[in-house]
């Protein structure tokens, strides 16, 4: 039962810290208040401000919508920002309070500031605060145009809450509700076919995973009578919990990442996505959302190191996912679907990292593949926002006319291809090591030659849409306003930059800083082999180089690869007809089986029903039958009653006796 | 049982009004049902004379075999009774009345089978209507007042709706 | 006393009744139907009469019910006959299968 006492309690309580936070004055604030990371529940808040708002009056504000949620999700920045220096000097704040309590048993809610939290909260804000600049030039003269930004507050909050949630259940109730908004946001173009079918699939598969992660959680919670993060892993390090239960929980909670993160098997929702409104891809199906998998494995990262088996999946997983996913981009002419492969890709990079025990790895590509992913989608959205198509095999010759965008994609391009000097170079440098170290040989050469894959796509991507010859019929291509293209400009500095924060080279600070204070998480920087750092430019550099023979200097034909009716390059296209074998085979049992229940429901179900029915009207009908209005009828029905019930009572016992 | 007159004389009786009953049921022409059902009557009456009610006797043969009786065929006679169109109630209905009737009977009849009713001498029959009379002015007066006013009313009833209405009476 | 037993008596109004009962139940013309519910009063009265003659306290009070019920069934027929008469004049029938009034 809920506690009414302990919830109105907490209500006074949240009344009262917002209460004393406006009375306070500003100077104080600036001072004490405002870097204080008890105030971390801000955040998702101001966003949960704008969807609501919206919901209100979005339809009165039309296209001003957009400086609400500008607005708050700048506030939303700001305070991560804030939160985030904090956290450097000060040890993790962690609020909680009983949300209900049942018997013996206590269920809390609250919000906790760790590393990993912080920097997510911050990757999280920037990203959605750039995106909702960029979607005010993008999404312009739409008719549901402040619905759209209701949704992404909506997302927005989810994402946020999700990052700071304390515990597993709350974190599971945030994970929906990004499902959630990913599933609004997808379907945005509800008229179009495809895009409901993307967003009905981006609901399903999702959700597949979504009950492992579901039935993982129970069991925890079954083994450790406990939601609590830091509650799981005392249980974990105490070895109260037994081998078997941990791998099987951390594989069921892996289960869930694969859904949200599009890993092999559950990725085909991930490239369909790309039906909803690119700045939508940038933010949700690039940068936060399908991070949360693998944020979610961080932040459970001990329950996965107390099981070998366990981060064994994830890595070969996460390595399979990575070759496997690339291998489909070399082909694919749509440019949002060759970003939604390379996603794919790179996230099973992350969860290579992950499994190979590399934590910092992990997380290091997480944050900088936000920043460059985020930029090529964006970068993607400007160009198709100039020529109105997605379709690379119509553009080309976009180098002069977009002055503003193809440097900035560029950019993009080199810093995920893993060009040195760029962030991407870093942190793939990182997964390799983590692998290499974890004693995955065979997953390090796999990764390997996904980053060879990576390079020569990408920059094939790059030189079929921005040199050579234009093969579209638009003749009026121009650049994009400065809505969307200032942050593809900050996207684009912290693309080259933020790989400084942990290199070889300059110190380990992010690493160090991550694992501070958790020594159970991996040293901040593992050492390699120096020739592994050799070896990942090398094969980057051959990738791009192979790229620009083919597609930018054209001297080797790209038949080789591409030719139409090539056995190899016709499964690529088809994406190993994954698709297809799922069609095939699960929603075909799916629906074979649902063709069984409705023969049950209509044949056996609706007979019983119609026969019930059927029995009523005889009766009815009989009954109105014997309304004659005669009365010698009337007596004799009569009759016949009282003589059956006479010669019932006279057999069964009768009077006399 | 010993088979004295009485007995007998019962027996005769019982059979005719039963015959008589039967051909009510069998007969085709209603007046020949009418006439049937006097002979019930009649012995009815006698058995009445059985039970030592003399008086019950007179009267039903003056009630029954004669006014009641009467009545009915002045009624066939003003009617059209041979009006020989489709009967609407089915066979089923027949079926069904009879053998509810037959279960009707059979589970009243296994209570009279075992009924022994003791027997006192009695001096019902002496001067049977004397007492008839002094009961029914005595005892029964009230009741018997009251009968006489539903009488009365069934006279004035009958005749009221028996009387052709004045614009009915115009019309034809 | 009677040779005769009290069930014999009983049995014979019985037998009248439901010959009586089968008639008014299923005969068509209202004339019948009318007679048959004489039969069925006279079974009563025989009852009755057998019941003040047969008993532990014989009383002349069964006769008297027997009076009572010819008296209230020399009413019965007179009214029911000249409803039946009325019947007759607006619908040009005796057929109680016909008489449908009370459907609505």
């Amino acid at each position: 039962m809920v506690n009414l006492t302990k919830l109105y309690a907490v209500g006074g309580q949240i009344t009262r810290i917002v209460h004393e936070w406006c009375l306070t004055p500003i100077d104080t604030h600036l001072k004490r208040g405002f870097d204080k990371m008890e105030n971390a529940w801000l955040i998702p808040l101001f966003p949960l401000l704008s969807f609501l708002l919206l919901l209100l009056i979005g339809k009165r504000l039309k296209e001003a919508s957009a400086y609400v949620g500008i607005l708050m999700t700048l506030a939303s920045l700001v305070f991560s920002i804030l939160v985030l220096l904090e956290r450097f000097s000060e040890p993790t704040y962690l609020y909680r309070f009983d949300w209900l309590t049942i018997g013996e048993m206590h269920l809390t809610a609250g919000f906790e500031v760790n590393q990993l939290n912080a920097l997510m909260l911050f990757i999280v804000s920037l990203v959605s605060f750039l995106v909702h600049t960029y979607s005010k030039g993008y999404m312009h003269g739409d008719e549901r145009f402040h619905v759209f930004y209701a949704y992404l507050g909506l997302f927005t909050f989810a994402m946020l809450g999700l990052v700071i949630s304390p515990n597993i259940l709350q974190t599971y109730i945030f994970w929906e509700l990004v499902g959630l908004g990913s599933f609004l946001l997808i379907g945005f173009y509800y008229y179009k076919e495809e895009a409901k079918a993307a967003a009905k699939k981006a609901f399903i598969m999702t959700r597949i995973g979504d009950v492992g992660l579901l039935i993982g959680m129970i069991l925890l919670f079954w083994q450790t009578n406990s939601f609590e993060y830091s509650e799981i892993f005392k249980a974990v390090e105490a070895g109260a919990i037994s081998n078997t239960m941990i791998t099987l929980t951390a594989i069921l909670i892996f289960i869930g990442a694969i859904g949200k993160s599009g890993q092999f098997p559950l990725h085909t929702w991930l490239p369909d996505a790309m039906e909803g409104p690119t700045p939508v891809s940038a933010l949700i199906h690039a940068a936060t959302m399908v991070a949360a998998g693998v944020y979610l494995v961080a932040a459970l990262f001990p329950l996965f190191l107390a099981s070998k088996t366990a981060l064994m999946t994830v890595a070969v997983i996460g390595g399979f996912t990575a070759i496997f996913a690339a291998s489909i981009g070399l082909v694919q002419t749509d440019i949002k679907r060759v970003l939604a492969y390379s996603t794919v890709s790179q996230l099973g990079y992350m969860m290579l990292a992950l499994g190979s025990a590399g934590y910092v790895a992990g997380v290091f590509h997480l944050m900088t593949h936000a920043f460059f992913k985020a930029l090529l989608f964006l970068a993607a959205g400007s160009v198709i926002h100039a020529v109105h198509t997605q379709n690379i095999e119509e553009m080309g010759g976009l180098w002069k006319k977009l002055k503003f965008t193809a440097p900035l994609f560029l950019i993009g391009t080199l810093a995920i291809s893993g060009v040195p000097g760029l962030s991407g170079f870093f942190s793939k440098d990182e997964i390799l090591v983590a692998a290499w170290e974890g004693g995955h040989p065979v997953l390090f050469l796999l990764a390997l030659i996904a980053a060879f894959m990576t390079a020569f796509y990408m920059f094939r991507l790059f030189f079929m849409v921005f040199t050579g010859e234009n093969r579209g019929k638009q003749t009026h291509v121009h650049e994009s306003p400065s809505t969307m293209t200032l942050p593809m400009l900050l996207l684009g500095i912290l693309a080259v930059v933020a790989g400084y924060v942990n290199t070889p080279w300059f110190g380990s600070f992010l690493g160090d800083w991550l694992t501070d204070g958790n020594p159970v998480l991996g040293h901040g920087h593992i050492e390699g082999p120096a020739w592994i750092m050799a070896a990942a430019t090398i094969v980057s550099l051959a990738g791009i180089l192979l790229a620009y023979l083919i597609y930018g200097k054209r001297s080797i034909a790209p038949d080789w690869l591409s030719g139409k009716g090539d056995m190899l390059h016709t499964v690529l296209y088809n994406k190993y007809y994954i698709d297809e074998f799922y069609q095939m085979t699960v929603v075909a049992f799916v629906t074979g089986f649902s063709y069984l229940l409705r023969f049950i429901d209509v044949f056996i179900v609706e007979g019983i029903i119609k026969g019930v029915t059927g029995i009523i009207q005889g009766l009815g009908k009989l009954g109105s039958k014997m309304q004659t209005g005669q009365v010698q009828t009337y007596g004799a029905v009569a009759f016949v009653g009282l003589a059956v019930l006479v010669v019932i009572y006279a057999l069964t016992g009768g009077y006399l006796r | 049982m010993t088979f004295s007159g009485e007995f007998f004389a019962f027996m005769a009786l019982a059979l005719v009004a039963i015959i008589g009953g039967v051909l009510l049921l069998n007969l085709n022409k209603v007046v020949h049902m009418v006439v049937a059902l006097i002979f019930t009557f009649v012995s009815i009456a006698g058995i009445y004379i059985l039970l030592s009610a003399e008086f019950v006797a007179a009267v039903q043969v003056l009630i029954y075999s004669g006014a009641i009786t009467i009545i009915m065929l002045f009624g066939i006679m003003l009617t059209k009774p041979y009006d020989d169109s489709e009967a609407k109630t089915g066979k089923w209905r027949k079926i069904l009345v009879f053998l509810g009737v037959v279960g009707f009977a059979f589970a009243v009849y296994l209570g009279i089978y075992h009924f022994d009713i003791q027997q006192v001498p009695t001096t019902l029959h002496e001067d049977n209507v004397l007492q008839i009379g002094k009961a029914l002015y005595t005892k029964y007066i009230i009741p018997f007042e009251f009968v006489s006013v539903l009488l009365l009313a069934a006279l004035i009833g009958a005749i009221i709706l028996a009387k052709r209405e004045d614009k009915e009476a115009d019309k034809q | 006393m009677s040779s005769v037993p009290a069930s014999a008596f009983l049995a014979l109004a019985l037998i009248l009744f439901c010959i009586g009962l089968y008639g008014a139940l299923t005969k068509r013309n209202t004339v019948i139907v009318l007679i048959s519910i004489e039969l069925m009063l006279n079974a009563v009265n025989i009852n009755l009469v057998t019941f003040s003659k047969y008993g532990l306290s014989p009383s002349i009070d069964g006769q008297i019910f027997a009076l009572f019920a010819m008296a209230v069934a020399a009413a019965e027929a007179a009214v029911g006959l000249a409803i039946l008469m009325a019947l007759y004049r607006n619908k040009k029938t005796v057929h109680i299968d016909e008489m449908n009034e009370m459907k609505h």
